[in-house]
């Protein structure tokens, strides 16, 4: 098992803003190696453009992303917000002041410049690192050959094969999506071989032989077999073709994968398949999930640690087990009322709690943040609710 | 219990490219009044075909190869289509899964909940009057056949009856055009109101004037009396004396504090009259044209007709049912030995011209035995005749077309084998042949008639409540009489769509009214999908997986909605949906279904605290709960291939108890109780005891004893 401590993403402060349209709002979180991170959250409130952020299908508007260690996504608005601000001072400020604001501003314009560079050549620098790598070890290798001819020249074309694919390799292909729709995510003129294969190909691998081979590989491990690696989309059920899904994006051996609601198209006795599967991919492989789902129960199932959002903030984070015992956020209470469960005599008397955000916070004096009630459970409050709540949990614990 | 909705060994297959996809496969259940019957599966089950079968809605390649869906007298599956207009959406409505697709996207919601209406309204004063005339003229003939010596004095009845009841609608079409202007007012006093409210240009004088020319329209003595007339006499001259002084608001000039007052206090004055309990009109009407000296309360009208009229006409009217129930039991006692042998007689072989002629005469008998005086209809009777020679049809039907389609089958893959002997590519491939079980169309034409003798000696064997059917009779003839005037305006029509707004939980209906589809969200399509459903106040209500596009916390708002419609409209509905949870929510009753025949059937707590079928476990398995550690069990494979559906038990394949019966022969539904039954050999005495997988029976185990602490929590 890989270390649980280690970061594998960060988010900070994403906001991705659609014109007016405040999608996801300063929100940030870690993901560590080897858990399961699910978002929940109603329709509209910014999960799934959070997962599709984080693998650069939107550019974002501010804020920055950190995969292993390396920035791979950052948006400018926050700098620029400061410069704006900074000149307005400027315009009344003097001596010490004045000059405190210019280097606001530049330190803002330096901090774009690497934001844009980020943004823009992350991959590449991933590239050229592992190309230099690459070169380093082959130049060693060469060197311990000495004169043997035959083995040099095998260590070359090994060489130039593994170079054309580092060079098109890029950091973001360690993080994979599994799509929502499996019919409408599967081209239906490609055979399934085609679909798993393909980002190979892009990446520049030309054996078919090793090819065919990571296929069936692939094709086994997600529950398929040999046979159906020639066929259409068409021909295969729901819960196969989200299978085909999942092994197009594991074949690329991700680190990490976001999942945007893969089990919701499914029917139910499919659902527990699908979600079966990508818990045993876990174990095997070693993956990172970031599960978005609107399924409550699946989500408190499948995840170790959940998110809560709402119109594109993050109001409450916990390990799902605190989450479920000790919800302190409004909204999530109202959330957890609403759960369907299968037990006809609770469900008949359930009392749904509404939230109405605008009764139940004052936020006119004192605005609200994310805040760390007890170690690792993480609600959006003010002083005086936080106050609340430690007294809540300590009354309960 | 009483069955609003009865469907009987429904069969329905679709002819497609590949083949005849046998979609239902022989399923029977009954709808209670007032209760909500969920069925369950996954998709491909079948579930919604059922469903839409029930609209009279199937897709053009639907083949109904047996069985009836009996609804008040009829079988819908074999009625015309103009009859299942009337019935479609007025009787029987339905919720569609996706609200985006099943609203119009070019029309104003206003105008589509108005929609139904108004058309309904249009037919159903037609279909009134000539309900109630017949109903009359049925009832003076059996009554004169029961005391043909007091023949003249129950003509006499009839006529005296059939005149306060003209006397009593024409007082209540006046009644209800004052009522109409009333809530033609009470819609654009709300409208401008609520635009005053939101602060838009408004022509105040005009408004004022309008209301105070609409004001005596409502004067009526029943609806408004002489205290109300003064007031509102009060309130128009008030009116007249404003509209003097009145200007034009404007957004920065809104309507003046007084004006809004004064029409506020209208509109008061109109609701609190409008909320008033309707008089009885026949008793109105009886007092009218009996004593029109005398100026009778509504309630001495009543006590005069039960005293004076009905003392005399009730005991007349129950001679009538008893003798028509006796005729029809003395001829339903005759009818069943015929039954019993037509039934053997359809069960050899025979002429098509034989068939023919046979059910002809025995629809004629069985016609003839059917009580006309019955409030309630018995659906098989009715539609005997049709069931009888549309069964004998296909039959005869299917015995011609399939030799042909054997005949296309064979030529055609000869045609196929001989190309690809001959080394050419092929490209195109045979459609198999469409050849229908003719044994089991045989058994279809026998199990009509064993059906209706099935009917026929219950209802020899019942009991009748003489009394209460002829109060029943009257209380229908009323109805019909209230329904030939029953008037709906579009302005009337627009107020109940706002009240239905409301019900349905759609804040600012006035403002909402006017807008389009798309200016709403998903949960609020919903609710509007659900407002037009219900707009012609339907007797049944299927939704067809209402919120499996919507997400949790909208899915819990739009379940209570529908519950609560149906507690306050005594509604019954059918829920079709996959999810569980929502089951528990919803269900009194549940049919689980699976490929096309129902697996297990009983009522909610029989489904989730005792399931006995491999499937209904296998379902509650793989769902998780909010307590779930354990990994779930899911269920492997797919569903089966409906085109070569399986000798045996559809689910055996996927099924970890499946025993070598199950692959040869399929299980018939074996009771466990009263109320519950399931399709399963393992409830064979013979079969090996299983046990309820571990994931469940804790389920059952933890919920149990989690309601035993709250009940013991609850008693302290």
């Amino acid at each position: 098992m890989p270390e649980r401590d280690e970061v594998l993403l960060r988010v900070e402060h994403l906001c991705q803003y659609f014109g007016r349209v405040k999608a996801v709002n300063d929100v940030s979180f870690d993901i560590k190696r080897g858990e399961i991170f699910g978002l929940v959250g109603e329709s509209g409130c910014g999960k799934t453009t959070t997962g599709r952020s984080i693998i650069r299908i939107y550019d974002i508007t501010s804020g920055s992303i950190y995969f292993k260690g390396q920035r791979i996504c950052a948006g400018t608005l926050s700098y620029e917000n400061a410069i704006k601000e900074a000149r307005k001072g400027l315009k009344t400020a003097q001596g010490a002041e004045a000059e405190r604001l210019k280097q606001v501003i530049a330190e803002n314009r330096k901090a774009i410049e690497e934001a844009r560079h980020d943004h823009k050549y992350s991959d590449r620098d991933y590239a050229n690192k592992l190309a230099a790598r690459l070169k380093k070890e082959y130049e060693e290798a060469a060197e311990q050959a000495g004169g043997d001819t035959e083995k040099l020249e095998q260590l070359k074309k090994k060489y130039r094969d593994d170079l054309r694919i580092a060079k098109n390799t890029r950091l973001i292909t360690n993080i994979q999506m599994i799509f929502q729709d499996p019919v409408a995510s599967l081209n239906p003129r490609m055979t399934v071989r085609e679909i798993i294969a393909e980002g190979l190909i892009i990446q520049g691998v030309r054996d078919q032989k090793y090819i065919d081979e990571k296929v069936y590989e692939i094709l086994d491990l997600v529950g398929l077999t040999r046979e159906h690696a020639g066929r259409y989309p068409h021909e295969f059920s729901g819960g196969q073709k989200q299978r085909i899904g999942i092994a197009r994006s594991v074949i690329m051996k991700p680190d990490m994968l976001i999942a945007d609601e893969p089990v919701s198209a499914l029917d139910v006795s499919i659902q527990a398949q699908v979600i079966n599967l990508l818990g045993d991919l876990r174990d095997q492989l070693g993956l990172t999930i970031l599960f978005i789902a609107h399924d409550l129960s699946v989500v408190k199932y499948f995840s170790d640690r959940i998110g809560v959002m709402y119109y594109g903030e993050m109001v409450e984070l916990a390990t799902s087990d605190e989450l479920f015992a000790h919800p302190l956020h409004p909204y999530t209470r109202s959330l957890l009322s609403s759960i369907p469960l299968p037990d006809p005599h609770t469900e008949k008397k359930r009392k749904r709690i509404t939230y109405n955000p605008l009764a139940a916070h004052d936020y006119s004096v004192d605005k609200p943040s994310l805040r760390e009630i007890v170690p690792g459970h993480f609600v959006k409050c003010n002083d005086a609710e936080m106050a609340r709540y430690e007294q809540e949990l300590r009354g309960q614990l | 219990m009483d069955k609003i909705l009865e469907v009987r060994h429904l069969k329905i297959a679709f002819r497609t490219q590949t083949g005849t996809l046998k979609a239902v496969r022989d399923i029977s259940f009954d709808l209670e009044k007032g209760r909500t019957l969920a069925i369950v599966g996954e998709s491909g089950s079948g579930k919604s075909v059922t469903s839409r079968a029930v609209m009279g809605i199937l897709a053009g390649n639907a083949i109904v190869e047996g069985g009836e869906i009996f609804f008040d007298g009829r079988d819908l599956l074999r009625i015309p289509e103009e009859e299942m207009q009337l019935i479609r959406g007025d009787k029987i409505s339905m919720i569609f899964q996706d609200p985006l697709s099943s609203l119009n996207p070019i029309v104003k919601i206003g105008k589509q909940i108005t929609e139904a209406m108004l058309l309904k309204n249009k037919t159903s004063r037609k279909q009134a009057k000539g309900q109630f005339q017949r109903l009359l003229k049925l009832m003076q003939e059996k009554t004169v056949e029961a005391a043909p010596d007091k023949k003249q004095h129950v003509e006499e009845l009839y006529r005296t009856f059939n005149n306060f009841c003209t006397a009593g609608t024409k007082l209540e079409d006046s009644y209800n055009n004052a009522s109409a202007s009333l809530q033609e007012l009470q819609a654009y006093l709300g409208d401008f109101l609520f635009k005053a409210e939101k602060k838009q240009p408004l022509d105040v004088r005009a408004a004022l004037k309008y209301v105070a020319s609409r004001l005596p329209k409502v004067k009526h003595p029943q609806l408004t009396g002489s205290e109300a007339d003064a007031r509102l006499d009060s309130l128009i001259s008030e009116m007249n004396s404003a509209a003097r002084t009145a200007v034009k608001a404007t957004a920065e000039h809104p309507v003046d504090s007084k004006t809004t007052g004064l029409l506020t206090r209208t509109l008061e004055e109109l609701n609190t009259l409008n909320a008033k309990e309707r008089p009885d009109f026949l008793a109105m009407g009886y007092a009218r044209s009996v004593h029109p000296d005398r100026n009778m309360s509504p309630a001495e009208a009543e006590k005069a007709l039960q005293e004076e009229f009905m003392a005399d006409f009730l005991p007349l009217v129950d001679q009538a049912v008893s003798r028509s129930h006796a005729e029809s039991i003395q001829r339903k006692q005759a009818l069943l030995p015929q039954l019993r042998e037509a039934s053997k007689w359809y069960s050899q072989a025979f002429e098509h011209a034989d068939a023919t002629r046979r059910c002809k005469a025995l629809t004629k008998e069985v016609e003839a035995s059917i009580d006309r005086l019955e409030v309630r209809k018995d659906s098989a009777a009715y539609a005997f005749g049709s069931s009888l020679t549309g069964a004998i049809e296909r039959y005869y039907d299917c015995k011609k077309r399939n030799p042909k389609e054997e005949r296309r089958f064979a030529r055609q893959s000869a045609r196929r084998e001989r190309q690809i002997a001959r080394g050419r590519h092929v490209t195109w491939k045979v459609v198999p042949a469409n050849v229908y079980d003719e044994g089991e169309l045989h058994d279809n034409i026998r199990m009509v008639t064993d059906r209706l003798a099935e009917r026929t000696e219950a209802a020899v064997s019942a009991e009748l409540d003489v009394r209460g059917r002829s109060e029943e009779l009257v209380a229908t003839l009323r109805s019909y009489a209230s329904d030939m005037v029953a008037r709906l305006t579009k302005g009337m029509a627009h107020e109940r769509a706002i009240k239905l707004m409301e019900e349905v939980g759609i804040h600012e209906p006035r403002q909402r009214f006017y807008q389009y589809p798309f200016e709403f969200s998903g949960g609020m399509r919903q609710r509007i999908v659900i407002a037009i459903a219900l707009a012609a106040n339907p007797d049944i209500l299927i939704c067809d997986e209402p919120t499996t596009a919507l997400d949790v916390t909208i899915q819990a708002q739009i379940l209570e909605v529908i519950n609560r419609l149906k507690e306050e409209r005594h509604l019954s509905v059918i829920f079709i949906t996959h999810d569980l949870g929502v089951v528990a929510n919803m269900a009194d009753d549940i049919a689980v279904m699976y490929a096309g025949k129902i697996v297990e059937y009983g009522t909610a707590d029989d489904i989730f605290y005792d399931p006995r079928h491999p499937y209904t476990w296998a379902l509650l398995a793989s769902m998780p709960d909010l307590d779930t550690k354990e990994k779930l069990e899911s269920i492997p494979g797919t569903p089966p291939d409906m085109i070569y559906p399986p000798e045996g038990d559809a689910f055996a394949e996927r099924n970890r108890y499946a025993m070598q019966i199950d692959f040869e022969e399929q299980p018939p539904m074996f009771r466990v109780s009263e109320t519950h039954s399931a399709a399963t050999w393992l409830l064979h005495p013979d079969a090996p005891k299983v046990d309820m997988p571990k994931i469940i029976s804790e389920r059952i185990a933890r919920l149990k004893a989690r309601e035993a602490m709250e009940g013991g929590a609850e008693d302290a």
